[in-house]
């Protein structure tokens, strides 16, 4: 199963992380290839982004459902494709090191169904786990630019 | 003018070739074989330019490959058989050549380089049931796998093949069912197939010779001596520093094709084809070289023409993907065009069918198969094969138009209701009688290539269950196969038929030698290998 897991150290208390992360809308634009996404309810929501596979470009829409909101420590959800056989899911979660760092990990994994499965779970090897890091370091820059972290 | 002598070289070689293609990379292993010392330039980032991205198959008459296999071949026959395709539209001699050449040069790359090949036994010949054409086997050659690793970090830099996994043609790489699984394993241990596989290995080849590579360095410019001779190259790399390299014996032209320059395409071909199924640097260089040095053309109004399909999802170096699809062979469809009219055979080979596309009429004032035409199948098909790249029991994606009734298809897709309608009642018709007296489906070896050839069984199916499906079918090519005109050495020749010294070209970043013919899985590339290597060869002997 294609994953991947991204932890960072940010020196930004537990709290200010959680209301950042709790809100999708802050976060959704930092995908990797990001091209658009849209709430459905508190729990649901459609994504759109194109994934670089490196030797090309895929389109992709995803269908996220939230699992579980665990204030202030955790948030994880479903994924599957809308228009493709993927699934899988992921989850950000945060610890306190102390009152004003905070360890964040980003994972996520997906798996390819299917005829092709085999091979895309090839490609996607090495896509998973760097759309973790890169995420997960995208939303790490974000938070530490709106909170005037220098 | 831009043919200017100088008289500072950065850099002194014996040859310099441009492309990294199967045509250049072969031109480079017989120049370098003798020793002498070869540059290649390399436009783009990538090693292995159209080659690469196909599926690396050269079609060799006479090959000691398909001797080994048991298969009968005969001088006389393929000279016909050639003859037949090219419609008189090739000359004799440059037939012979090749025919004479091609299996020499094989056998040279597998006495003395890495590159192997396997002769495909269950492959056959596109026009195997023409009275012209090979019976059993076939000339078309195969790569043998080849791992990466053995050229070390080049390896990298092989262009990525999006449109063939990595099979071979036996395995399903470009026709019939892929194995997944296979396809996973050979992308995780490195191993390469079809166009990769040749690529790679002529281009270990090129580095036992001690072949000096540059990529992102693009040849702009021929620098002619005095007495019209070319002698060098201005080169230029992608951050635009400039580099004159000096050719004592020769510059060979193997940088591909025009398909991605516009002005060019509108220039000299039948119709403007929008979806080139090719690497996106092949906009023509060599072909503006040749011409500003005085080369004669042939072969202008031709390519390697293709019935693109597209799944928008999927872009390659920032366009989308043109891909060369499946299932139009398949029963339970035919392709439209506007008027919901069959015009063509629907299973005819890829270079042939597009030609449909340019039909004029003359009392409408239009060309009404120029597109978008349209692939129309059912339940059945999607069912049964993979279309472009929807799997058999996958729902149908958002980008293919589907509906429950022929005219609301029509409609989504402004085809003509009424025509698509009747020509579809017409097509079930023809399906119940077993015969297609429009347009021969069910009859031709392409349509039904490894599974015994078109029958009504395998090739005439109702289109009767719904939902039913619509793809748009582009005018696509494998590349434009019309540039400098060669002789039997590779030489560009002037309009008189001299020689230009020291200019040479092969592959499609020449004319096509062979006419506009493809004679069968490879008609692209044995041609290309076989006059780069003669070019290459008598750059250094000349």
């Amino acid at each position: 199963m294609p994953q991947g897991t991204h932890t960072v150290e940010v020196p930004l208390d537990i709290q200010t992380i959680w209301n950042f992360v709790h809100d999708m809308n802050n976060w959704a634009p930092l995908v990797p290839g990001y091209i658009e996404h849209e709430i459905l309810s508190e729990r649901q929501s459609t994504w759109a982004f194109k994934g670089d596979l490196g030797f090309m470009k895929k389109t992709v829409k995803l269908q996220i459902d939230i699992k579980e909101w665990n204030e202030p420590s955790e948030v994880t959800f479903d994924l599957k494709g809308m228009s493709d056989n993927f699934k899988g899911g992921g989850y950000f979660r945060a610890e306190a090191i102390d009152e004003k760092t905070t360890k964040m990990s980003g994972h996520l994994d997906i798996t390819a169904g299917g005829m092709m499965g085999a091979m895309v779970n090839q490609i996607l090897t090495k896509f998973v786990p760097q759309t973790a890091e890169e995420l997960t370091e995208a939303i790490v820059a974000k938070l530490l630019e709106i909170n005037l972290v220098k | 003018m831009s043919n200017t002598m100088t008289t500072h070289w950065d850099k002194e070689v014996d040859v310099i070739v441009l492309g990294t293609g199967g045509a250049a990379l072969t031109a480079a292993v017989a120049a370098a074989e003798s020793g002498s010392k070869v540059l290649v330039l390399e436009k783009t980032h990538q090693i292995g330019g159209t080659t690469a991205f196909s599926g690396g198959v050269p079609w060799i008459p006479l090959n000691h490959y398909m001797k080994e296999q048991g298969f009968e071949d005969n001088r006389e026959d393929v000279i016909n058989f050639i003859k037949r395709l090219a419609l008189d539209r090739a000359e004799d001699h440059m037939i012979e050549t090749f025919v004479d050449k091609g299996h020499e040069v094989i056998k040279f790359l597998h006495d003395h380089t890495p590159v192997r090949f396997v002769s495909p036994k269950s492959y056959p010949e596109y026009y195997a049931r023409m009275d012209e054409a090979l019976k059993h086997g076939t000339r078309s050659l195969d790569p043998a796998p080849f791992n990466l690793n053995e050229i070390g970090e080049w390896g990298e830099l092989v262009r990525q093949n999006p449109i063939f996994p990595p099979l071979t043609l036996e395995e399903g790489g470009a026709v019939g069912g892929i194995d997944f699984q296979v396809v996973a394993e050979r992308m995780q241990n490195n191993t390469v197939t079809m166009g990769r596989a040749l690529i790679a290995s002529l281009f270990k080849a090129c580095l036992d010779r001690g072949v000096e590579t540059l990529i992102e360095t693009a040849g702009k410019e021929l620098v002619m001596g005095e007495d019209g001779q070319v002698v060098g190259v201005i080169a230029e790399t992608k951050d635009e520093e400039i580099f004159r390299f000096a050719a004592r014996k020769g510059v060979i032209l193997a940088s591909g094709g025009f398909e991605w320059n516009k002005q060019l395409v509108k220039a000299f071909l039948k119709a403007e084809f929008t979806h080139p199924v090719t690497p996106p640097g092949n906009e023509g260089d060599a072909l503006m070289m040749a011409m500003k040095a005085g080369a004669a053309l042939e072969n202008m109004s031709e390519a390697w023409w293709y019935p693109a399909m597209v799944d928008p999802t999927f872009e390659y170096e920032d366009n989308v993907m043109a891909q060369l699809g499946s299932g139009r062979q398949g029963p339970n469809s035919i392709v439209v065009n506007k008027y919901g009219r069959r015009f063509v055979h629907e299973g005819t080979t890829y270079n042939d069918m597009p030609r449909a596309f340019f039909n004029y009429d003359p009392v409408k004032v239009e060309f009404p198969n120029e597109g978008p035409n349209w692939m129309i199948f059912d339940q059945q098909l999607k069912d049964s094969q993979l279309i472009v790249t929807m799997s058999p029991g996958e729902p149908a994606p958002e980008w293919v138009d589907q509906a429950d009734s022929i005219r609301e298809l029509a409609e989504k897709i402004g085809v003509d209701p009424a025509g698509l309608e009747d020509e579809i009642r017409k097509w079930n018709e023809y399906c119940e009688q077993g015969v297609d007296p429009d347009f021969h489906r069910g009859t031709i070896q392409f349509e039904a290539l490894t599974s015994g050839g078109g029958s009504p069984a395998n090739n005439l199916g109702k289109i009767e269950k719904g939902p039913f499906y619509a793809l748009p079918i582009y005018l696509g090519a494998l590349g434009t196969n019309g540039g400098p005109k060669i002789n039997e050495n590779g030489q560009v020749v002037n309009f008189k038929g001299e020689p230009i010294k020291g200019l040479y070209a092969a592959g499609n970043a020449s004319g096509n030698p062979l006419g506009p013919i493809y004679p069968s899985a490879g008609g692209t590339i044995g041609p290309a290998m076989v006059f780069g290597f003669l070019a290459g060869q008598h750059a250094v002997n000349s």
